[in-house]
């Protein structure tokens, strides 16, 4: 007993310590920030186990309103003015290490603790705008960790696109968007600011703005809008709780459309940044959309193993195609609007009639499942876990040309019908340009700048 | 009586049950024991005087970084005993630069040999151990590390990611069965969401399981854990496959592989070494999975230590991929005022029985009455109840050799082939919409005529496994009718004749033991040629058997040679009818699961529990309660002739199967070696015959000839309500479990106020009617009903509580009715005591 008295005495001196060493400062310290401070560590210490899917105790940090309100133990989680009242207080300030929370792992600091114990003195205000929006989403954007400056390895190849004039490529990096002279695969530019994957590059129609979407699987959803040119952050949308996989912009550039591993798909306006269609639709991730070329429908794939049709300006479900009983992974559309095109698991391509969800033909040859398309005009190309690349012609669903060279999965597919190229990526890290005329190779690099393999075998 | 009437009636009747019309010997039929021996001690080793010490292993090899070798340190004593040593055991490496030790485990330091000294008890030993290649480590293997890992955290377990569909759309092989599955999941599938090449810390796959990110499955792994750095470096090394020539493990062997710890010894540390094709064996003890098939008397963590916790014996099952073994142990200790009374042996039955409780000091209950076990004994042997002459005639027979005599009569009677016909139509799923009605009757009169000739049971076997011809001329061929195509016939065939439930290994290795996909799909090459084709009566069919014809497994696509478990691939000519060389396999006299299986599941029968339990679930993490005695019951069954009469006169007739079921102090929580009758609840059949024996009044089947006996069903095609409530099984599988022993709330309504008992005990034909008639006063129609329910004469209070009723009941008959339905409705007469 009196060994642990002693200790809390330690503590309390501290504690006055540290207080007193506040009071010396300066003026009086600017009120503590829910949404800058406290946010942030709820999110990183206790949503984890508080939140869906696991809400331990019957406690959620998901919300401000939620945290504010009391567990199984219908103690007050917060009482504000009053921490010692503050269940969560009590909780995170306590000695006993088996009852402390966050269970099972290190303390939080004093100074976390601090600024959780002033917070609550000062009222437990919340100072955002919906005390029912999500913490990722309130909590203060910060920038990205820059990338490797020279790659150790290379990272795998999970986004591609070409420039609208054809003369550039973008590609995933870590942490980074990486951009490539199509030409010869000389490394143009890097756009760093960027969450450690990058699942989806996609220019605007005059190719002054860059779509990057991707994130932190299990943590973190990023979209952003970046002049390619110069590397500027232009936009950058509210985040979502885990990974997005894909950001296209509609055909006149004034729309954004995204879908990820929250299964949501947002329809943002460009301009104003604002969220205008929400569509709760698919029962697992989104991993592919892509527009009807007037613009007016979206299609997405998921692996909840449907293809669906959006009417873009108000989200309601047009049609449901379910053709392959498999996960999803890409949608396309004929340059005539005339057929739906999907890609999955089955290791198949499927066409479908937008109208009504009629399958007209399916395109096989596939070892593996079939990740990504690109389409223009009567061409369907398209990439598979089978390390190839085909291109089948819409008449009589037959393969017409296989692009070959990659030496693993095939993620990620890009082509440029004036130029007649055609690239895509693989898990390797390998980017492949091809001649879509003759199919023979225009060049092909390791997407990972300043990496090479002599280095790496040292 | 409308139903208003007939619900006061049965409230009356239930009144007077409670307040001791009927004397229930409580004791005898109460299964509630109260545990006395379940709490864990945890006193500190005693090391005290061994005789000498030994320590596992005695000599070994580190030959890479990282490996490192578990030792176990046993002390022998004086009077016999072991004691697990290794927590208090000094070790200490006679050189730091070659070998460091932690605790008791070995770790390399670098190249060269030394000696470490282990020393306790004033004993000391000196294992040599040999550190080499320490300057090149092994990249992780994919199999034998991250899987072995993922498996030993349970993340790839039925429950979670193992699932056919997996969990949280992340699906991996269960168990690691498929590691072609496991790698694109892993690594390549979802985008590469997993793993982080880069930043292998922040991979999802350690950041879920540490739950630094939400994760459904909770906290799985922590960074201390071995396996954290194993799936780290795994990934840092950048996901590969092991290269195909990679070694691979052959073997899985387990330290100590039986034990026998008397209190205060109560913990052992199990290791498991794995053997390699490259000769190298490796200590996998902190990869490896541990579990106990007992967790009321031994548990195991992680790192496999066993602590017992009670008396009586434990599989300890070490799983390492898909290499299982299982280490045998037996906890025991002196039960104040334990005294061995050396009750009599009849045979060697009570010899194997009697050890083990001896060694685990259980004190068998005493010899049941002669009322007790003629009941019993009819009910076990021929499934009904003796005619109250019977017994009484049976209860004033001196001679003392009369049980014996009446096991004799017993088994050459008429019911007794049709009774265990019964059972058998059971497991042969003997019905109509399998085999037609035409079918059922032939089918079953052949399954009893192999019962009423005593045909040997590899004769048995043979005629069922080996069948063709029509069904209805060779009516064993029905065996390939009702399994229906090659799989069926795999499983059913594994799980009558081998004890093996096989079925898991249709789609993945089997979770719990060591039959795997290649296992299953080997046992079905040998009877994917037989065929089925229209007979000329449309209800028949042939079975016939193709020249070729071969099974594919579907996961590697591969063609798979005939199996035989623990034998292996049978070499056997391209061409031809595989099925004799399975059979003569099977009735070997050596085969190691045949004479047991059906052994076994003939003592069940007589026991209502198996000695190993459930009866056709042979398994190494499932033993027998008594090794011993399963085996000498096999071997003399199957030195004898394949004898099944032999085999139960020899159960029958032991002091084992005549124990009383009332406990003693001693045996009180005992509930499977058998020191005491084993109560239970009649089967539907037994009861439903033993209602008509009591009341004197015949159950009608429609289609059957009258006076049969629901006992003598040839299938459950009768549709009586009554005895799908009390767990008739539908005879959809061929598993001894589909037949339910539960109890519910229909079953009493049906015994309280149901049609079937209600209309017997009214019935203007019954026995008690019959008896009035006859001139018979109360006492004596009370004497006759006790005696035909419950082989017994009513003792004076029961008597004088049952004359009183009918005496003020106004009415005798109803007076009497209530009497004969207070009786239907004790536990002495529900239940076989």
């Amino acid at each position: 007993m009196s060994h642990s008295r002693i200790l809390n005495v330690a503590l309390v001196g501290l504690l006055l310590t540290a207080h007193a060493a506040g009071a010396l400062g300066q003026d009086a310290p600017a009120p503590v920030s829910f949404t800058k401070d406290v946010a942030p560590i709820f999110l990183k210490h206790c949503a984890a186990c508080h939140g869906p899917p696991e809400v331990n105790g019957g406690y959620q940090v998901t919300t401000y309103a939620l945290l504010m309100k009391p567990g199984e133990t219908e103690l007050p989680a917060i009482t504000a003015g009053s921490p010692d009242e503050s269940e969560v207080f009590n909780l995170i300030s306590m000695d006993d290490a088996d009852l402390r929370m966050p269970k099972e792992a290190d303390p939080l600091t004093a100074e976390q603790v601090g600024v959780i114990k002033r917070w609550i003195d000062e009222g437990a205000k919340f100072d955002g705008e919906d005390a029912n929006a999500a913490l990722a989403s309130i909590v203060p954007t910060t920038t990205q960790p820059d990338p490797p400056q020279a790659y150790r390895r290379p990272v795998p190849t999970t986004a591609l696109a070409f420039s609208p004039d054809g003369s550039e490529v973008a590609a995933s990096g870590y942490h980074e968007v990486t951009i490539w002279n199509a030409a010869d695969g000389q490394l143009a530019r890097r756009i760093k600011n960027v969450a450690q994957r990058v699942y989806s590059v996609a220019y605007n129609a005059d190719g002054s703005l860059l779509a990057v979407a991707g994130g932190v699987p299990g943590q973190l959803g990023e979209v952003k809008l970046f002049n390619p040119v110069d590397g500027t952050l232009v936009k950058e949308f509210p985040p979502a709780a885990d990974v997005v996989y894909r950001a296209v912009f509609n055909p006149a550039g004034t729309k954004l459309a995204t879908g990820g591993a929250d299964r949501a798909i947002r329809i943002y306006d460009v301009a104003s940044g604002n969220e205008e269609v929400l569509i709760e639709d698919h029962a697992d991730w989104v991993v592919g959309l892509a527009w009807s070329p007037d613009g007016a429908k979206l299609a997405s794939a998921s692996r909840d193993k449907t293809s669906k049709l959006f009417n873009a300006a108000n989200g309601e479900s047009l049609v449901t195609y379910s053709g392959h009983g498999e996960a999803v992974f890409d949608v396309g559309f004929s340059g005539d609007a005339a057929l739906a095109f999907s890609a999955g698991a089955d290791k198949k391509v499927h066409a479908w009639n937008p109208e009504d969800a009629a399958k007209k033909g399916e395109y096989g040859g596939f070892g593996r499942d079939v990740l990504a398309l690109a389409t223009a005009d009567d061409k369907i190309l398209s990439c598979s876990a089978d390390n190839t690349v085909r291109q089948h012609r819409v008449e009589g669903f037959k393969e017409f040309k296989k692009y070959e060279g990659l030496t693993d999965a095939a993620y990620a597919i890009a082509f440029h019908p004036a130029s007649g190229r055609v690239a895509a990526g693989s898990f390797a890290g390998e980017i492949r340009i091809w001649n879509a005329e003759d199919g023979a190779t225009i060049t092909t690099f390791i997407a990972a700048p300043g990496y090479s393999a002599e280095v790496a075998a040292k | 009586m409308n139903w208003q009437a007939w619900k006061r009636h049965a409230g009356r009747m239930l009144a007077m049950t409670l307040v001791g019309l009927i004397t229930i010997p409580s004791q005898a039929i109460s299964d509630e024991v109260e545990a006395t021996d379940q709490a864990p001690a945890h006193e500190a080793i005693v090391v005290g005087t061994p005789a000498r010490i030994e320590v596992f292993p005695a000599q070994f090899k580190l030959a890479a970084p990282g490996r490192q070798m578990h030792l176990i340190v046993t002390g022998h004593y004086a009077d016999g005993s072991v004691q697990n040593l290794t927590s208090v055991a000094q070790v200490v490496s006679q050189d730091d630069k070659v070998a460091a030790v932690e605790g008791a485990v070995v770790h390399p330091a670098g190249n060269g040999a030394t000696g470490i000294i282990v020393s306790v008890g004033g004993h000391e030993q000196n294992v040599s151990v040999e550190v080499c290649n320490q300057e090149t480590a092994d990249p992780v293997s994919f199999q034998y590390g991250t899987l072995a890992v993922l498996s030993k955290q349970g993340c790839n377990m039925g429950a979670c990611h193992g699932s056919p569909s997996g969990k949280g759309g992340f699906r991996m092989s269960l168990r690691a069965y498929d590691p072609v599955l496991d790698i694109e999941t892993l690594v390549r599938e979802a985008f590469n969401r997993r793993t982080n090449l880069y930043e292998p810390e922040a991979s999802l796959l350690l950041r879920k399981p540490l739950m630094e990110v939400a994760h459904g499955g909770g906290r799985r792994l922590k960074k201390s854990d071995p396996g954290y750095a194993v799936l780290r470096d795994w990934i840092e090394q950048g996901c590969q496959v092991d290269p195909a020539d990679a070694p691979t493990c052959t073997t899985l062997e387990v330290y100590p592989t039986e034990r026998i710890l008397m209190r205060p010894a109560h913990t052992q540390q199990v290791v498991a070494l794995a053997h390699f094709s490259d000769g190298s064996v490796r200590d996998v003890t902190a990869l490896a999975c541990f579990s106990s098939s007992d967790e009321a008397v031994a548990t195991v963590d992680d790192d496999g230590l066993v602590t017992g916790l009670d008396r009586g014996e434990a599989a300890i099952l070490v799983r390492f991929l898909d290499k299982i073994e299982t280490s045998s142990m037996m906890f025991l200790k002196q039960v104040p005022g334990f005294h061995w009374n050396s009750p009599p042996e009849n045979n060697f039955v009570d010899h194997h029985a009697f050890k083990k409780l001896e060694q685990l000091q259980i004190l068998p209950s005493e010899l049941c009455t002669d009322e007790e076990f003629v009941r019993r004994v009819y009910l076990d042997v021929i499934g009904i109840l003796p005619e109250p002459a019977e017994t009484a005639a049976f209860l004033a027979d001196a001679d003392p050799n009369k049980r014996a005599r009446l096991v004799d009569q017993l088994l050459e009677r008429p019911e007794f082939a049709q009774f265990w016909a019964l059972k058998w139509g059971d497991l042969l799923r003997i019905r109509n919409a399998k085999v037609t009605v035409g079918g059922v009757h032939k089918f079953q009169r052949w399954l009893v005529a192999a019962f009423r000739d005593n045909m040997p049971y590899d004769q048995f076997a043979r005629d069922l496994l080996t069948a063709t011809g029509s069904t209805f001329e060779n009516p064993p061929a029905n065996y390939y009718r009702t399994a229906t195509e090659t799989n069926d016939c795999t499983e059913t065939t594994s799980q009558l004749f081998l004890g093996i439930r096989i079925q898991c290994a249709k789609c993945h290795n089997h979770p719990f033991e060591r039959w795997s996909q290649d296992n299953y799909y080997g046992i079905g090459a040998f009877f994917n040629r037989v065929q089925r084709k229209p007979g000329v009566n449309p209800e028949e069919q042939v079975i016939w058997v193709a020249r070729a014809g071969e099974v594919t497994q579907p996961r590697t696509g591969q063609q798979m040679q005939p199996w035989l478990p623990l034998t292996g691939t049978a070499e056997l000519a391209g061409e031809g009818d595989r099925r004799e060389a399975l059979v003569e396999w099977l009735v070997k006299p050596d085969n190691p699961f045949f004479a047991k299986v059906e052994v076994n599941r003939i003592w069940g029968h007589l026991f209502g529990r198996g000695i190993v339990e459930p009866v056709d679930d042979f398994r190494d993490s499932n033993p027998p309660s008594s090794a011993s005695l399963l085996s000498s019951l096999a071997d003399d069954f199957a030195n004898n002739g394949y004898d099944r009469r032999r085999v139960m006169r020899n159960i029958l007739n032991s002091r084992t199967y005549q124990l009383s079921s009332r406990k003693n102090e001693f045996n009180a929580d005992d509930v499977k070696y058998f020191s005491h009758a084993n109560t239970r609840l009649l089967s539907a059949e037994q009861l439903l015959d033993a209602i008509c024996r009591v009341t004197g009044v015949a159950e009608k089947f429609a289609g059957l000839p009258s006076g049969t006996r629901a006992t003598q069903l040839p299938s459950p095609d009768v549709d009586i309500e009554f005895l799908k409530v009390f767990g008739q099984p539908a005879r959809e599988t061929a598993c001894a479990c589909e037949r339910s022993s539960d109890s519910n709330l229909s079953q009493a309504l049906q015994m309280i106020n149901g049609p079937l008992v209600h209309g017997k005990v009214r019935d203007e034909n019954n026995r008690l009617r019959a008896q009035a008639t006859a001139g018979k006063t109360d006492e004596q129609i009370v004497d006759e009903l006790y005696l035909a329910a419950l082989c017994r004469h009513a003792s004076e209070a029961e008597m004088a509580t049952a004359t009183a009723h009918i005496a003020n009941a106004g009415d005798r008959m109803r007076g009497l009715e209530d009497v004969c339905w207070a009786l239907l409705n004790a536990n002495e007469f529900l239940f076989q005591h």
